[in-house]
């Protein structure tokens, strides 16, 4: 077997960074930036494959025509009437020249993860941008244009394939929910924040999915303050049962960084520790339930800091590299500068990350509570 | 909100001479719980599948055969409503008469037909819980110009309000719970707190200054 089958691939095209919302807002192409600042800087092997950027066809098989064109359009500078019955024009999804391309190879390179998978060069793919999974058939929204993440699962099912699809963003993967809501090849599971207050407001345990997709979408709404150890229960109460049953042939992985407790957009507290042995739960699932077969995309994140040392640790975790202890000085001050914000000596956390909760066994409680919930809800359905 | 927007149209009817077997038959067949009768046009009853089943119980006094027909069992005067009712008009009449459906009439015409489900889907609408959205519970002064003042703060921001619902409390004061397009809720929350209102949700909102 060619060393390379064995290795994780990791796709990147440096027009990602056309992506760019405007400085002040908080999906900042900066992020990615600096991870490939701080991989370099630590002389670690970056070698990426640089994705074509997706094609008109592709985005048809998810997106409306229409909406299409209006993306385009408002991209080249063109002024839209209606911008917001596109979800456009806001201040989660304003609209900045030349952020279609960008958008554009971020899909592409998702999709080439899906390629790379399916032509069985590989059994890990790092994709190191995507997981738009707010984008809706007709709709921008929370920061997303295109669902690269629903393509890419499309391209699996018509390959044939069962697809499970995994979002640990703090908020709803509404997007990839809804394009699969009664599909009964794809099951997807999304652990976020309970929408309570917190965007888009849905992700319920009674959405399930309907008709052929019944018991086959779950959501796992965590209280607010949840912190790691709580956290990580709840994946192996719901998500690793639903994913030996299921029995998928692959496993598509959002992995937005917001669920870190320094997030500024959401309330969940886990530790870049909790999203180490995250990274590497997950990773065993595959093995367990799907051959290994793994893709995953970015996505949320927006205490930069924190998603960028997140997502180090992903990329040394699918390399099964140890983890180097400090952050390079060099890069440090580099960035420091750059962002204007001080940066921590340690790629870890240092612990205890921050003051006790006082509502810590109320809300263990109700965690708990939820996996019997949602493991009551699919019995009948998951003989 | 109008009835005629969320109302069921051209709803199946019955004659007054329909058996109850035939109406029962025809309630499960088609998914439903009430059927207006209607006799040369003009709507002279009602039957829902409880008066169905209350008719024929074996515990009723005078049990009537399935053969019967629904002029005998039949509600009537109806209570209906007009399409161009307003919804919490409609939704009123339904709750103090307690009954979980309205025929809904056009110039003495059966166009319509609103049921209790009817009004929660339009309750979902109300609230725009079905677009992508946080929620915002606010309680402000009940004076001239305080939900400007925030409608301008929201549009400053370029945030998109999705839904507002505002009901009086007690005490010269207000509530409004607006669902908004914004993944950035607690900076909004803050902004709004800095700006005098009081934010009930999301909770432990402080203000940032
Ligand atoms: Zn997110």
């Amino acid at each position: 077997m060619a060393a390379s089958y064995l290795m994780c691939r990791v796709i990147y095209h440096p027009k990602y960074q056309a992506y760019d919302l405007g400085p002040e807002h908080p999906f900042s192409p900066l992020r990615v930036a600096m991870l490939l600042d701080l991989l370099h800087t630590y002389e670690v092997q970056v070698d990426f494959l640089e994705p074509l950027a997706a094609t008109q066809e592709m985005l048809l098989e998810i997106h409306d025509p229409q909406y299409i064109q209006i993306i385009q359009e408002a991209s080249a500078g063109k002024k839209i009437a209606h911008a917001e019955h596109y979800g456009l024009g806001t201040a989660d999804n304003p609209i900045k020249e030349g952020m279609a391309e960008g958008a554009l190879f971020q899909v592409g390179g998702t999709v080439l993860g899906a390629k790379l998978l399916m032509e069985d060069q590989t059994k890990k793919v790092l994709q190191l941008g995507g997981g738009f999974h707010h984008a809706h058939p007709g709709l921008a929204a929370g920061f997303c244009l295109y669902n690269d993440l629903a393509l890419a699962i499309k391209k699996f099912t018509k390959f044939g394939w069962h697809v499970a699809y995994l979002d640990i963003d703090v908020h709803h993967g509404d997007g990839v929910q809804e394009m699969f809501y009664s599909n009964d090849k794809v099951m997807t599971i999304s652990l976020h924040e309970s929408g309570e207050y917190l965007f888009p407001g849905t992700g319920w345990i009674h959405e399930l999915g309907r008709g052929m997709g019944r018991a086959l979408k779950l959501n796992i709404p965590l209280e607010p303050f949840t912190e790691g150890t709580s956290y990580l229960k709840v994946v192996e109460g719901v998500v690793e049962p639903a994913l030996s049953w299921f029995r998928p042939d692959v496993l598509v992985v959002q992995a937005g960084a917001d669920a870190h407790f320094s997030d500024p957009l959401a309330d969940l507290l886990l530790t870049t520790y909790d999203y180490e042995r995250l990274f590497h739960k997950i990773i065993e699932m595959a093995d367990q339930s799907c051959k290994g077969r793994i893709l995953f995309t970015l996505g949320g994140g927006y205490a930069m800091a924190a998603t960028v040392r997140i997502w180090a640790i992903l990329y040394y975790v699918l390399h099964g590299w140890e983890l180097p202890d400090r952050l390079p000085a060099e890069w440090r001050q580099r960035w420091q500068k750059k962002i204007g914000k001080p940066l921590p000596e340690y790629l870890h956390d240092r612990l205890p990350a921050y003051d006790p909760i006082p509502r810590k066994e109320e809300i263990e409680r109700a965690n708990r509570q939820l996996i019997q919930r949602i493991m009551d809800s699919v019995a009948a359905d998951w003989l | 909100m109008l009835i005629e927007e969320v109302m069921h149209p051209d709803p199946i009817t019955i004659s007054p001479e329909t058996t109850l077997c035939d109406a029962y038959a025809l309630m499960q067949e088609k998914g439903i719980r009430h059927l207006p009768v209607v006799e040369k046009d003009r709507l002279v009853g009602i039957v829902t599948d409880r008066d169905l089943r209350l008719a024929t119980s074996r515990l009723a006094k005078r049990p009537f055969e399935p053969d019967a027909e629904v002029k005998n069992i039949m509600s009537h005067p109806v209570q209906t409503a007009h399409p161009n009712d307003p919804i919490e008009i409609a939704t009123q009449t339904m709750r103090e008469l307690k009954i979980g459906c309205l025929p809904v009439e056009d110039e003495f015409r059966v166009v319509g037909i609103v049921t209790a489900a009817d009004m929660l889907d339009a309750m979902m609408r109300l609230t725009g819980v079905k677009r992508p959205s946080g929620r915002l519970d606010i309680r402000m002064s009940d004076k001239p110009g305080e939900l400007a003042r925030l409608a301008q703060l929201l549009s400053d921001r370029k945030v998109n309000i999705h839904s507002i619902l505002t009901y009086p409390e007690a005490e010269d004061q207000a509530r409004l719970v607006l669902r908004v397009n914004t993944m950035e809720i607690r900076t909004l929350a803050a902004a709004i707190c800095d700006a005098g209102f009081e934010v009930l949700w999301p909770p432990h909102i402080s203000c940032a200054e």
